[in-house]
């Protein structure tokens, strides 16, 4: 068996050498145990994001027809050219936005409605927020179908209000509706069906924003005269900010990807399909991996840009 | 300035009385400070003077007319939070503008106002920061500009200095005392900190479990505690106590400690007023600095001790004795400090010691 090289140096050199090995982690600016520390981390996004995204652009720049069989060809930027001269793109696209620019902010004033309300100091309020989680909680395509069934012409809850409400007050003649004959009232279903389902969620997180504001600073600006609106506009909204672009990050992000709501509503087809049914279409349907993968590039920049948008103010507020 | 009257005031939380019928009056211009330990009422009670709690029954009067239930804005008082409650979203000119603002009144009053008041905080060099970038120190000055330039009858003070460091603290109680002598507005401070309500305080309103104990100058409160529990409450060290009895004699009163093996004969000044409560059980109070290692006064009495501990603070030592009859603590200067496990007379001062019922912990004096 080997001696080792420190036997003849006696342990003072052996334990002299373990410190040098740990020194060379430690002591030169820390850089190789702070490498180590944040490998794994690195490692994990390299192959969840950094990869599929990649292969996602490469692809887009490839003729990927699977209908056609292989092998695939380099056509640099002509799915982009195609894309943008796509009439059924830009109507995916339009619809996309709208989507987003309508139950964005609807969500926004449900939400923070909600919140306000679970954030009363009332008995039983561990309820509400229990229950604020559950439209959360549900699956988005059985959201859709829910309310399918709410929008129905003959059986559904909306008309028959609109039926009771028209009994009611004559004077205003409201009519029952065929909701999903038209692409302009099914989208109103998509966008209330949205709005439903998300506003829970950004109660969720601005409920938490309350929760950091101290009761103090309630008290002290009712000592010095502020109304509940003074304080809700003066001290409440300005504190919620930074949870309210937080929820407005990550709800733009799911509107901007808007898919199965949409898809799991009945309507006019094509009409009201969003840029991820498009997509969809396209890879799923289609087999057109290239074509999609170019779709797909244009919603990640539009997320990314969103994102963009929405940190930049949050750095501007902080300046 | 204004002056504050409490009826009868009592609150309840559900079946729990925390507050018990308090009957008090606070002068115009008189800084009165509420203290006791936690829990005892004294921030509930600023609270429902501020009117940020209902009141359950009583009456609270300010110059006279009953703001029971007046909203905080209408009792024309200003507060000083415990976490100062600055908006953290404003600049300190703005912390301080925001009630100006909401009286509508006319911008150049509220820069003239604000002005002022950070010249007499000594912040007009921080009117453009936000709070986060203050020091613990600069907010508490910020807080109380923003109290200051309400002008209101009234001020009230929750717990301003607990976050502050032990030097910080001391420098902005200080201030505090200034401040009052500067604007000469009637002031009800709250606090847990006996040192804090003796240095401040005009008057004193000691609190416990939901009722007031006494209501003194800080003369009064120190030397003439009303019952065991002021007595204890103040001081630090606070007053020694021991177990003791009075024992009657023909020619003098002698107090014996513990079992009766130490005696302590009482002044012949002080004898005849505690006459009539001989043979009865009693407390025997005595504070650290009546005690001393050399005979001082012709009325001191010795008592064996042994040293227990001694622990020297520079300016002063203390000593833990055990004396017999139990532990005492001893405040002595630092060239008479004896050493631990010594055996030493200790010195009562028999004109100082006080006598407390050993039942209801109120004081025995005799008419």
């Amino acid at each position: 068996m080997p001696k080792s090289r420190f036997a003849w140096q006696g342990p003072c050199a052996r334990i002299v050498h373990k410190r040098r090995l740990i020194d060379r982690f430690l002591d030169p600016s820390e850089t190789h145990l702070g490498w180590a520390l944040v490998l794994p981390a690195i490692v994990l996004i390299l192959i969840i994001v950094a990869y599929p995204v990649t292969n996602l652009i490469v692809n887009s720049f490839y003729d990927i027809r699977l209908s056609r069989g292989l092998p695939v060809r380099f056509i640099g930027l002509e799915n982009y050219v195609a894309a943008l001269n796509d009439p059924m793109f830009w109507r995916a696209l339009k619809n996309t936005l709208v989507i987003t620019l309508v139950t964005v902010p609807g969500a926004l004033m449900v939400g923070l409605g909600l919140a306000m309300l679970a954030n009363l100091p009332f008995k039983r309020r561990g309820l509400i927020r229990l229950a604020l989680l559950l439209p959360w909680a549900l699956p988005l395509a059985f959201v859709g179908l829910i309310f399918a069934w709410f929008f129905h012409s003959e059986y559904g809850i909306v008309n028959d209000f609109i039926r009771r409400i028209a009994l009611l007050l004559p004077s205003l003649n409201l009519k029952p509706q065929v909701w999903f004959n038209s692409p302009s009232q099914t989208m109103v279903a998509i966008c209330v069906a949205t709005i439903w389902k998300t506003s829970s969620f950004m109660a969720l997180i601005i409920l938490a924003g309350l929760q950091t504001v101290p009761a103090s600073l309630y008290e002290a600006a009712e000592v010095d005269g502020a109304s509940k609106w003074t304080q809700f506009m003066e001290i409440t909204l300005p504190l919620l900010v930074p949870s309210i672009l937080v929820a407005l990050i990550f709800r733009t992000l799911t509107a901007i990807q808007s898919f199965e709501i949409p898809f799991s509503m009945p309507g006019p087809g094509e009409e009201l399909q969003t840029l991820a049914m498009y997509i969809q279409l396209n890879t799923v349907d289609y087999l057109d991996l290239g074509y999609g993968s170019a779709l797909a590039v244009f919603m990640f920049a539009l997320s990314m840009a969103t994102t963009f948008v929405y940190l930049r103010y949050v750095r501007g507020e902080k300046a | 300035m204004a002056e504050v009257a409490l009826r009868s005031v009592t609150k309840r939380y559900g079946a729990v009385e925390v507050i018990h019928g308090i009957d008090l009056d606070i002068r115009h211009g008189e800084f009165a400070v509420f203290v006791g330990p936690s829990g005892c009422g004294k921030s509930t009670l600023l609270r429902m003077i501020a009117g940020l709690e209902e009141i359950t029954a009583g009456e609270i009067r300010i110059d006279g007319r009953i703001v029971n239930h007046l909203p905080p804005r209408d009792r024309e008082i200003a507060m000083v939070f415990q976490d100062y409650a600055l908006y953290p979203h404003k600049s300190v000119f703005d912390n301080l503008a925001f009630s100006l603002k909401l009286r509508k009144l006319p911008k150049e009053d509220i820069e003239e106002r604000v002005r002022a008041a950070a010249g007499i905080l000594k912040i007009e060099h921080l009117l453009d920061r936000k709070p986060r970038a203050l020091s613990g120190g600069q907010r508490q000055r910020v807080a109380m500009g923003r109290a200051i330039v309400r002008q209101p009858k009234l001020f009230l003070f929750d717990e301003p200095l607990s976050n502050l460091d032990a030097l910080l603290r001391s420098e902005m109680r200080a201030e505090i005392k200034k401040l009052h002598q500067r604007i000469g507005k009637t002031t009800i401070y709250v606090t847990h900190d006996q040192v804090e309500a003796m240095t401040l305080a005009e008057r004193i309103v000691v609190l416990s479990g939901g009722n007031i104990m006494q209501v003194g100058t800080p003369d009064d409160i120190y030397n003439r505690p009303a019952s065991k529990f002021v007595a204890g409450f103040t001081g630090s060290p606070p007053m020694n106590f021991l177990p003791a009895r009075i024992a009657a004699s023909p020619v003098a009163l002698e107090i014996l400690l513990g079992d009766g093996s130490a005696r302590l004969a009482a002044s012949l000044a002080r004898a005849g007023a505690y006459a009539v409560f001989a043979n009865r059980n009693v407390e025997f109070g005595i504070r650290p600095e009546d005690l001393a290692m050399r005979r001082v006064g012709a009325n001191d009495v010795s008592l064996p001790a042994q040293v227990v501990v001694v622990e020297p603070l520079g300016a002063e030592t203390l000593a833990t004795l055990q004396c017999g009859a139990g532990e005492m603590i001893c405040r002595l200067p630092p060239n008479e400090a004896p050493a631990a496990g010594e055996n030493i007379s200790i010195w009562v001062n028999m004109d100082k010691f006080h006598l407390f019922d050993s039942a209801s912990g109120s004081v025995l004096r005799a008419n």
